[in-house]
């Protein structure tokens, strides 16, 4: 048997009947830690035996909401207890030595929930790479939806998969020419560009695209160098 | 029985090199309770994790403690390994556990010196502490470095140990051992040592599992409990080893238990060197920790299990990094080692359980 590490969840009730049991079956404390969450704070207990760690996680604990202490089962906890207090804000209830939010002499109160600009924009940056992944994903499965269509004509009557296909290419062909319509090309593009600027600066950037053309049409003409 | 009275022990006192605080509760000369207390140099460097992404983050927690420094280091590496799925190579893991080894002889060399400092015993103390020059002279030919290392990365190890520094490792220890056994000697068996330890704050096998303690703490009170044992990053390369354990659970059984794990220590490493196998130490790690991704790791540092849990959230920056260090968890068991022990005794218990107020006030 190998190490093993176990993540599971709990509710705020169940707090102590999980460190009665665990504590009834041999198990150890191993912590307590807190992790400050966008919706409440996820109060984390670990419990060790043999070769297995067992992390019961109790999901976003608002303000205000308590939690029994289990210093009664383990008294080792209640470092953690007052620590889970004083830096990130937990009210746990009877703990076995309790320091009243004196254990940590902290300037700023519970600053472990405090959410510092470069978490913020972590988060932010970490949003937007998951939304970037789920378009390519979107994207990729485009070509998958018309090898089902392929698939779907060639199970019909062939005189009507034919009449389908024509009306497809003409629905694309008519897309690419609004698409087309709809965006300028270059030149017209450049054209407009070049309305907007000075007339005589205008006049010098047609004569050198001119110019850029002829010399690109003279390396393109075949060289006349025979004797 | 005379009335209570509160004497403060700490945050500066002779014996502790770190700030802890302890409000005694005695009665004429016997302490009846002991609360501590710490948070005087508490630097909040978990919640740097927002700042210093997961490869950054490797120096900073080797910065935890000068003494764990390595540990910390090894046990944040695997646990983000753990977290992006990483095998590193076994030449990287074999190296890692070389080093390892060799902060737990250089921490518990340096206890013995403190231990024999605070009874009283000023030459031990000065030979504990001149052996323990040419342990971290190994690290500063390996590493570069004597307290702070920074070979360990994401990913394996930044640096290799050549065939004639493993040779040079090999012959120094064999030295190191040597003169080691004569200190050991003096240690567990003169009679002025014995007298300030034997039968000294003493917790019994079933308080020690009661109390969830922890390293060299728990296993002085006969608990097979080492995390080496269970044999991975590195250590199921050995061929095995017995968890060293005493029974009596006293000050004298920890100094003991400790000063034996010193030349367990110099075998593994020795094994280690033997075994190490040719290869690659690293592997080039790419990507970021997943979204709620979560991990955790034990690592058995030098004053005992050491845990360590990340979770990612998608971008280089880790959303949570904890590390639940030894001293934490056996606070309980030292509140309860001190209850009824003599005022003069409570140096000896507090340094028994070799606390680490840096390791405790990330």
């Amino acid at each position: 048997m190998a190490f093993e590490a176990k993540f599971m969840e709990m509710g705020a009730e169940d707090v102590l009947r999980c460190a009665q049991d665990h504590k009834a079956r041999g198990w150890r404390f191993v912590q307590l830690l807190c992790t400050n969450t966008e919706d409440g704070i996820d109060v984390q207990y670990t419990y060790m035996k043999d070769e297995t760690i067992e992390n019961w996680t109790v999901k976003s604990v608002k303000k205000g909401e308590s939690i029994p202490s289990i210093t009664d089962y383990f008294l080792a906890a209640f470092v953690f207890e007052n620590e889970s207090h004083d830096l990130f804000g937990i009210d746990i209830q009877g703990i076995a030595i309790d320091f009243q939010g004196r254990f940590y002499d902290v300037s700023v109160p519970e600053p472990m929930t405090v959410i510092s600009p470069a978490q913020k924009a972590a988060r932010e940056k970490a949003a937007k790479l998951a939304a970037a992944k789920a378009a390519k994903e979107k994207a990729d499965a485009a070509p998958a939806a018309d090898a089902e269509l392929e698939a779907k004509l060639a199970g019909m009557d062939p005189e009507k998969a034919a009449k389908v296909r024509a009306a497809m290419e003409a629905k694309a062909k008519k897309a690419a020419a609004a698409q087309e319509q709809a965006a300028p090309s270059a030149d017209a593009e450049l054209e407009a560009k070049l309305a907007g600027m000075d007339p005589e600066k205008a006049a010098k950037v047609r004569a050198a695209m001119e110019a850029k053309k002829a010399r690109e049409a003279a390396k393109a003409a075949p060289e006349g160098k025979g004797e | 029985m005379g009335k209570a009275t509160v004497i403060p022990f700490g945050p500066q006192h002779p014996v502790l090199p770190e700030p802890l605080h302890l409000d005694l509760v005695v009665e004429d000369e016997k302490v009846v309770e002991a609360i501590p207390q710490i948070g005087f140099v508490h630097r909040g460097l978990e919640k740097l994790v927002e700042t210093r992404d997961y490869n950054q983050f490797v120096y900073v927690v080797e910065r935890i403690c000068g003494i764990c420094a390595f540990g910390h280091s090894m046990g944040y590496a695997e646990t983000v390994e753990s977290l992006m799925g990483i095998e590193i190579p076994d030449r990287a893991k074999m190296l890692r556990v070389i080093w390892h080894e060799l902060s737990r002889v250089h921490s518990h060399i340096l206890w013995m010196g403190l231990a024999a400092d605070a009874f009283g015993f000023e030459s031990l103390f000065m030979h504990c502490w001149r052996l323990r020059e040419r342990v971290l002279d190994l690290f500063e030919a390996t590493t570069g470095g004597r307290v702070i290392f920074s070979v360990v990365k994401v990913g394996g190890v930044v640096r290799d140990i050549d065939d004639d520094q493993l040779k040079r490792f090999v012959d120094v220890l064999e030295g190191i051992k040597d003169e080691y056994r004569q200190i050991c000697d003096v240690f567990l068996t003169d009679r002025s040592v014995k007298n300030r330890t034997v039968g000294v704050g003493v917790i019994s096998h079933d308080d020690a599992l009661a109390l969830s303690m922890v390293g060299p703490f728990v296993r002085a009170s006969g608990v097979k409990q080492d995390v080496r044992l269970l044999r991975k990053a590195g250590y199921d390369m050995l061929d095995g080893f017995e968890t060293i354990t005493a029974s009596d659970g006293d000050c004298y059984a920890r100094a003991k238990v400790r000063a034996l794990e010193v030349l367990q220590s110099i075998d593994i490493i020795e094994e280690m060197i033997r075994k190490l196998v040719p290869g690659e130490i690293a592997v080039a790690v790419k990507g970021n920790p997943a979204d709620g991704a979560e991990a955790c790791n034990v690592l058995e540092q030098p004053r005992g299990e050491c845990y360590y849990y990340a979770r990612g959230n998608g971008s280089k920056n880790l959303e949570r990094m904890r590390i639940r260090t030894p001293t934490s968890q056996n606070l309980a068991g030292m509140t309860t080692a001190l209850a009824g022990c003599d005022l003069a005794d409570v140096n000896m218990i507090v340094l028994t359980i070799d606390p680490c107020i840096s390791c405790t006030e990330r």
